[in-house]
């Protein structure tokens, strides 16, 4: 799956935009506010393409690399993936949930291939000794890569908690709330 | 580390760090020196190699990691507007719902 591993300068452009206007939006401006909302009904479909598409690049790099070569292992790693995507995103997911559960799933990926390699580094009967200075900047990266892949699930559960709507059902003269299990 | 060569003789001094100065230790002379120098050639050549094959492995895992980096800001831009539009704020990292929506 060749292809360009990231977001073109178009993208990234609209990216700036919507960050710039969300934190102008967040401080209270309301006409910040309106053009966000408009901003992002033109471009999240587009943007969500792009990104996904970049998230299943990614995706197919790590798998390569650490499968390296093998077969059956390629396939058991992307028989993996298809599965957690299946059970994070579910049956009913927004555009928007598609995209964060293959950022979730990318980023376990990557915790997954430094995990690895850091147990690799430390198992004692490695006869090849790194230099201190490289561990620092594999544990660092480790590190790094952890708290995207909790903050990715978070925003996940975040979106998933806050965007979905919500039913008013009255039942037996008592009103009860449920949320997120509409089709969108 | 120096190879001197004096009287017809070689003598063989290291470099030693010793807090901010630089020591100079002796280490032999004749073939003595020969060989210390040689092996310490061949010690620092081997280094030197090590260190650039790490760097070139880390140059490999910040490429692997680059897309993903990208992805997951991209996501988290787009999840942030998505929520502000639908009227809610972060506030200390947990969003709530704006009194102004």
């Amino acid at each position: 799956m060749p292809g360009a591993l990231e977001l073109s300068e178009e993208t990234r452009e609209r990216m700036a935009e919507l960050r710039g206007l969300s934190e102008k939006a967040e401080a209270g401006d309301a006409e910040a506010r309106k053009k966000l909302r408009r901003l992002v009904r033109a471009t999240s479909p587009e943007i969500i393409g792009r990104a996904s598409d970049i998230a299943r690049r990614a995706e197919w790099v790590l798998i390569k690399t650490i499968s390296a070569g093998e077969p059956l292992m390629e396939e058991a790693l992307e028989a993996r993936l298809a599965l957690m995507r299946e059970e994070i995103a579910g049956e009913d997911a927004s555009p928007l949930e598609v995209l964060l559960t293959e950022r979730v799933v990318s980023c376990w990926m990557l915790v997954e291939h430094f995990d690895v390699l850091m147990a690799a580094q430390l198992w004692t009967g490695n006869e090849k000794s790194v230099s201190p200075s490289y561990l620092k900047h594999m544990l660092r990266w480790q590190e790094s890569a952890t708290r995207r892949y909790l903050a990715a699930i978070k925003v996940l559960v975040q979106v998933r908690k806050l965007l979905r709507p919500s039913v008013q059902i009255n039942y037996a003269e008592q009103q009860v709330n449920v949320a997120g299990d509409l089709k969108r | 580390m120096t190879l001197e060569r004096r009287n017809r003789r070689l003598y063989y001094y290291r470099s030693v760090r010793d807090g901010e100065k630089v020591r100079k230790v002796y280490v032999g002379s004749g073939e003595i020196a020969r060989i210390s120098h040689e092996g310490d050639i061949l010690r620092r050549t081997g280094r030197e190699a090590e260190k650039e094959q790490e760097k070139e492995e880390l140059e490999r895992l910040e490429a692997l990691a680059a897309p993903v980096l990208e992805l997951s800001e991209a996501a988290e831009i787009l999840a942030r507007a998505h929520l502000i539009t639908a009227g809610y704020h972060r506030h200390k990292g947990e969003y709530r719902r704006a009194r102004s929506a």
